[in-house]
């Protein structure tokens, strides 16, 4: 005799009989809804893409930021509801400043992905009845990409407090198609600038509006360089290249990075 | 240090009051640290007094560390025990954390931090850590009591401290020297391991001769890349 | 400002009475704060032709206050033409750091063997005076008395005597940070002292690893300049006439 699945909807820190947390999972639908935002994982970087989906013509796209730096050699794309990815990010750029503090030396990229989702679960009401900071799951999910002692990683985080290193990932609205197009296209051989390519291209098809510099965000970490956002100039450039050559073709005019 | 109480007033019964009470006290002792292009020698002697009494002839002061360093620790002994508590654990707790060994370069700063957490009530400890950085070569890091950190090539600290420090200078810093034997003395900072260990040995027996709180025993650590050997040496025990 | 240091004597002394004489001790480290500043120093002064005392406590006052009551005995020796008695030392000693108030800084053992037999005092510094047949003073005093106390018995023969002021002396420099180096030990008898200096040496210092001389020239000589101070004129030389050297 289970209650209907609605009666479970509410608590935050209730199991439905099933064993699912239901606000959980709506959690993890939430991003499914979000702008889709691509990482790809090379030897030489972590490139990071995202699409700047704004609502009206009339909003300047550039304001849009769905990429930002966590530390020199850390960087994150978010997907999902963005005003959550602000308490992360703080939390986040605390917590690499805190570990450089402490030990002189930047954190692991795993070890930043771990004190993320360490933070996921803290809603809901307290074991002994005290009030929690937050009143419900986050509603965004990161990729973040940086380079430590074991080179360039991709680590991707979810509302549940999961994470999972990817060589490739996909985030978002267009999550499906991509992670598909990135199964295809995404080699361990993979150059950079080839990474960027292919990020590109994919964002590129997942996208319902045209493709410009400005309606697209492109960082790169790499161990020379670290997180490094490129110029409106260099995506010009790029985007330009893509219209150029058919998806899957080999590589077009190589992009400037170092 | 407990101050027996004294008469505070006059009346006929007399209440034993502690006042003046001091947290803190210096059980003496050395510790010496010399940095080598592939090796690091840190030392101290293993006395621990209070006042004109030896609390004992064998209590340790040199610690090794779970990731290839060494800490010596002089001044207070009850605080090097627990802050050498405090960093094995800390660098236990940094081993499951992120799954990695922290490096000499790190712990040096976790230590200067651990001190400086206590500004207003310090350790009450002269530290020492030695270390091998990332190419092999030696280093040692001194602090003083709330986390000011030097890294240098060689250190000495504790009640013989400032005697054996001139002699370090000049033997192995070569200050103020020309016609220096390389073969034998090195260049400046970088001795050969033969001649380091005579020049600890050295200190310490001499330290010995003119301080009263160093004597008893000699521990010499020694951090290779492949680990970590200890040496006793007896000392005088007057 | 502050006062000077003093250099002080943190030490062991001790003194043993047996059948037919009195037994002497000291340690010889002397001190200055923590810093040992005399390794082999003597402790054990001479009062009189049968008389030692013993010192701790500020250097200079034990040694100016031993000499100056020395010349005194000595002086008292000859106006009264007998030898002088232990208990003399012991009074004028006591009646002149009493007068100081403990400002000179002297704790004394004293011992001697006059017409009444051998005679063994302590005097402190504020003047107070005890008379046992075996005593101890100075930062080491608990050590050597753990020794009397445990060991110490009646008619004890002049080598068992010592025996225990050695091991009292000796637990001292053990265990005692004032004390230190070697035992100095002083028979005194009816007609006869003997003084052994450097009784025993159980801290002797072991050879160093290596020499630390300085090789000539290790210090640079950056610049030199010779100035001259006298003009040397040379004579116009006559044969035979020894030429002027520069």
């Amino acid at each position: 005799m289970f209650l209907s699945r609605s009666d479970y909807d509410r608590g935050v820190s209730t199991f439905s009989p099933e064993g699912r947390i239901f606000q959980v999972e709506y959690a993890l639908e939430a991003i499914k809804l979000g702008s889709t935002a691509i990482g790809v994982q090379t030897k030489e970087g972590v490139i990071l893409a995202v699409e700047r989906r704004s609502t009206s013509p009339l909003v300047e796209a550039t304001s849009i930021e769905k990429i930002v730096e966590i530390d020199r050699h850390l960087g994150c794309a978010i997907s999902g509801l963005t005003a959550d990815s602000r308490t992360i990010v703080d939390h986040a750029r605390v917590a690499a400043q805190h570990h450089t503090f402490v030990y002189d030396e930047p954190i692991k990229v795993e070890s930043l992905t771990q004190e993320v989702c360490d933070l996921a679960l803290r809603f809901g009401e307290g074991a002994s009845g005290e009030k929690r900071a937050m009143s419900r799951p986050f509603g965004v999910a990161l990729l973040i990409g940086g380079v430590d002692e074991n080179g360039p990683q991709l680590y991707q985080t979810d509302p549940s407090g999961n994470y999972v290193r990817y060589k490739a990932k996909a985030l978002g609205s267009g999550s499906e198609g991509a992670q598909t197009e990135l199964k295809n296209q995404y080699h361990a051989d993979l150059t950079l600038a080839e990474g960027i390519q292919v990020a590109l291209r994919i964002l590129k098809q997942t996208m319902e509006e045209k493709m410009t510099e400005g309606n697209i965000q492109l960082a790169t970490v790499t161990a020379a360089k670290g997180y490094f956002v490129h110029p409106i100039e260099e995506i010009k450039t790029l985007v330009e290249g893509l219209g150029q050559t058919a998806p899957g073709a080999s590589t077009p005019a190589t992009p400037t990075v170092q | 240090m407990l101050s027996a109480a004294g008469p505070t007033h006059a009346g006929p019964v007399r209440i034993p009051m502690e006042h003046g009470f001091s947290p803190y006290t210096d059980n003496g002792g050395t510790t010496l640290a010399i940095a080598g292009d592939d090796y690091v020698i840190v030392a101290g002697d293993t006395r621990q007094s209070e006042g004109y009494s030896i609390n004992t002839r064998y209590c340790p002061k040199v610690f090794k560390l779970d990731n290839n360093c060494v800490l010596a620790t002089g001044g207070m002994a009850a605080d090097g025990q627990n802050l050498v508590r405090r960093l094995k654990q800390s660098i236990e707790q940094y081993h499951h954390v992120h799954a990695k060994t922290m490096s000499p370069s790190a712990l040096a700063q976790l230590l200067s931090v651990v001190l400086y957490g206590k500004r207003h009530f310090p350790y009450f400890v002269w530290n020492t850590l030695g270390g091998l950085d990332a190419d092999g070569s030696g280093w040692v890091y001194s602090y003083d009591p709330v986390g000011n950190v030097e890294k240098r090539k060689w250190a000495c600290a504790g009640s013989a401290g400032h005697l054996i420090m001139p002699f370090l200078d000049a033997k192995i810093g070569h200050h103020h020297q020309s016609q220096i034997d390389a073969k034998t003395e090195g260049k400046p900072g970088s001795v050969p391991f033969d001649t380091a260990m005579k020049y600890t040995k050295d200190a310490f027996t001499s330290a010995t001769e003119r301080d009263i709180y160093t004597g008893d025993l000699l521990e010499i650590f020694v951090i290779r890349k492949s680990g970590v050997t200890v040496e006793q040496i007896p000392l005088k025990r007057d | 400002m502050k006062a000077p240091r003093a250099t002080s004597t943190g030490t062991t002394i001790v003194g043993c009475i047996y059948d037919g004489g009195l037994v002497l001790g000291a340690d010889t480290r002397a001190t200055e704060g923590p810093i040992v500043a005399d390794k082999n120093c003597e402790k054990i002064h001479y009062l009189a032709p049968n008389m030692y005392c013993c010192g701790a406590g500020t250097a200079a006052d034990t040694e100016f206050t031993t000499a100056l009551i020395s010349s005194n005995l000595e002086l008292h020796r000859l106006s009264t033409g007998r030898d002088a008695r232990v208990v003399t030392a012991m009074t004028m000693l006591k009646q002149m750091l009493f007068k100081y108030q403990g400002h000179i800084g002297a704790a004394l053992v004293l011992g001697g063997y006059d017409v009444n037999g051998p005679q063994l005092y302590t005097i402190a510094p504020h003047g107070s005076t005890d008379k046992l047949p075996y005593v101890t003073m100075g930062s080491g005093s608990m050590a050597a008395m753990a020794i009397f106390e445990s060991r110490w018995k009646k008619g004890m023969t002049r080598e068992q005597a010592v025996e225990l002021v050695k091991d009292a002396i000796e637990s001292g420099v053990f265990n005692d940070l004032g004390s230190g180096s070697n035992v100095d030990v002083c028979v005194i008898t009816k007609s006869k002292v003997d003084y052994l200096r450097n009784y025993r040496k159980p801290n002797e210092r072991e050879p160093k690893e290596q020499s630390y001389k300085f090789k000539r020239g290790t210090t640079a000589v950056l610049t030199t300049e010779i100035t001259s101070l006298v003009d040397i004129e040379t004579e116009p030389s006559n044969a035979g006439a020894s030429e002027g050297r520069a």
